[in-house]
């Protein structure tokens, strides 16, 4: 135990320090996106992995964070940071939207009504002007002031992003203790069972939806903030969605550390891949993601969690 | 009168699993509910607990009609059942499956914590409480979703063929755990084939047949009954001739 809490803290001072001593503009870069997808990954692993609910729709929420910063200013002359808090509100009430009616669907039912409904929003999007339609939306060109965040190196984002991760992990370390999380666990290990011990299916799902699409569009507006850029399909796109899922089945759906662990092979690769194959959302992401849905769903459905788990115990038995 | 329920109907297509049944109970009771296979019992048990809608009747319970009420309504008003195939939550552990349950009156994780703990303790299960519940066999997950009733603290308990399968020793620790269930205050409707552990448990018996009751009355008289013998018991029980 001990020697647990010893390597989190050298993980600590590791994840806060080394951009002082690393100053490569590539791997700050991809710092900073990793520590965002393992934001938009661990808010989909609350309804997602603890509550089994596997939304492919996700994108909705990034999107809605996205569009509201960027919005902000295209149409207000906000700063981008001020539009982050109503494309939370406008992710909240897509929430209560999409997920009352989907959520009576059981399994891949669910999962296709929330593709379903991503991409009649994206549809819906692309011809909206004041959104930009299909050309999308920019933010400020060069920063009018501090309140514009905008910053030509990484290293701001990643600290940024890290403060909203720790955030969200103290939230889901909470939930895992506390009622909801007891409810989301049961409504994925069976709704007979959970209705029949009193567990309020259709609420706990909505609120574990609300919790969830909260924070994915905080890190839509967050990457918005950074790349100061968002179009139908970066913001709305099926690869946005399929990300958070790899991600959090990768590392572990339904635990608090696996969409970290997740985020921290898959980024790097994703990126390297993309650096020598040029561009993203090529070819070669599709290929990444498929091999990997593969070999998680053939050989380990509990993401990597499980295999330390199963790891650990061989051990404590040969300890014993 | 605890629960009434009058004139029970329910459809699958147009066969009728539960033609017409009525039921009444008063609190503190134990009553053993037969019949034979496929006679609605489970179908019955389904209708009184909300997991189906009756097509007709009407149920009332602790003076609350609850006829077309959820099951979750069910389970806040105080009324718990088990499955004849056990529906355990399989990749928590035996603790968090009975947490799940103590949470319905234990809002705060610590004081579920300790009601699942007390109820893991008087189920005799407190020695599997870390174990994840797709560990323990048909037995232990009966036993479980026993646990996991109870921890919501429910004034009727309805158990559909929890001890079903039993050995003779086993069957008499359950025999036991039914008791102390009792003694606790709750009410309950079992639904078992062996004849036996009615005899020992109920104090009323009620047989079903075809969706709805053909006798009802003390366990020793109903299984004496022509019409009994007739549709489920067969000979076996019948009364030696003099
Ligand atoms: N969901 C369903 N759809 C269609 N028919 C059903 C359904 N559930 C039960 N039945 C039928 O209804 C009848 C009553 O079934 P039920 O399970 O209630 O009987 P039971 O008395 O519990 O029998 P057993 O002693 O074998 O458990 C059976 O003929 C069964 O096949
Ligand atoms: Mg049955």
């Amino acid at each position: 135990m001990k020697k647990r809490h010893l390597l989190f803290v050298v993980l600590g001072i590791l994840v806060l320090a080394w951009p002082l001593v690393l100053h490569g503009v590539f791997i700050q870069h991809v710092a900073a996106l990793l520590v965002l997808a393992a934001i938009s990954a661990s808010a989909w692993n609350i309804v997602g992995g603890y509550g089994g609910q596997v939304s492919i729709g996700h994108a909705m929420f990034f999107g809605a964070g996205a569009y509201g910063a960027l919005a902000a200013y295209t149409d207000f002359g906000w700063p981008p940071v001020a539009g982050v808090p109503l494309g939370i509100i406008a992710a909240l009430l897509i929430a209560v939207l999409v997920g009352l009616p989907t959520f009576r669907l059981q399994g891949h039912y669910f999962s296709m009504a929330t593709i379903a409904a991503v991409e009649l929003l994206r549809i819906l999007l692309s011809n909206v002007s004041v959104l930009g339609a299909s050309v999308g939306l920019m933010g400020p060109a060069r920063p009018r002031g501090l309140a514009d965040l905008s910053f030509r190196s990484p290293v701001p984002y990643y600290y940024l992003f890290l403060a909203v991760l720790a955030l969200l992990l103290v939230v889901t370390a909470w939930m895992e203790r506390s009622r909801l999380g007891f409810y989301l666990r049961a409504i994925r290990g069976g709704e007979r069972g959970a209705r029949s011990l009193g567990v309020p299916v259709v609420r706990t799902k909505l609120i574990a939806l609300m919790i969830s699409a909260g924070f994915t569009a905080l890190a839509g507006g967050l990457y918005a903030l950074m790349v100061g850029f968002i179009d139908p399909e970066s913001g709305f796109g099926l690869l946005i969605s399929v990300k958070m899922v790899i991600i959090a089945a990768l590392g572990g759906a339904g635990t608090l550390w696996g969409p970290l662990v997740g985020a921290a092979i898959l980024i790097p690769l994703e990126e390297s891949t993309n650096a020598l194959f040029g561009g993203s959302g090529t070819g070669a992401t599709y290929v990444v993601y498929g091999a990997i849905i593969v070999l998680i769903s053939r050989f380990l459905p509990g993401g990597i969690a499980e295999l330390v788990q199963l790891l650990s115990v061989k051990a404590r038995r040969r300890a014993a | 009168m605890l629960l009434e329920a009058q004139g029970i109907v329910k459809l699958f297509g147009g066969f009728r699993a539960v033609d017409g049944a009525d039921l009444s109970l008063n609190r503190g009771e134990i009553v053993g509910l037969i019949g034979p296979n496929g006679a609605g019992k489970s179908t019955f048990f389904n209708c009184l607990a909300g997991d189906l809608r009756p097509n007709a009747g009407r149920i009332v319970f602790d003076g609350h009609d609850l006829t077309l009420a959820t099951p979750e309504a069910h389970a806040r008003r105080g009324l718990a059942r088990t499955w004849q195939v056990p529906v355990v939550f399989a990749e928590m552990a035996v603790r968090d499956n009975v947490m799940v349950g103590a949470f319905l009156r234990h809002p705060q994780a610590r004081a579920a914590r300790r009601k699942a703990d007390e109820v893991l303790e008087f189920t005799g299960l407190a020695a599997q409480a870390d174990a994840p519940a797709g560990s323990l066999g048909t037995l232990g997950r009966k036993r479980l979703e026993i646990a996991r009733a109870l921890a919501t603290e429910p004034s009727l308990l309805l158990l559909d063929e929890a001890l079903a399968g039993l050995n003779a020793t086993e069957t008499q620790v359950a025999i036991d755990l039914v008791r102390g269930i009792h003694a606790r205050g709750v009410t309950l409707i079992i639904v078992e084939h062996v004849m036996s552990v009615i005899l020992s448990l109920a104090q009323r018996a009620v047989v079903f047949n075809q969706g709805h009751v053909i006798a009802a009355g003390a366990p020793q008289a109903v299984i004496e009954d022509e019409a009994v013998i007739e549709a489920y018991l067969g000979k076996r029980f019948r009364r030696p001739v003099p």
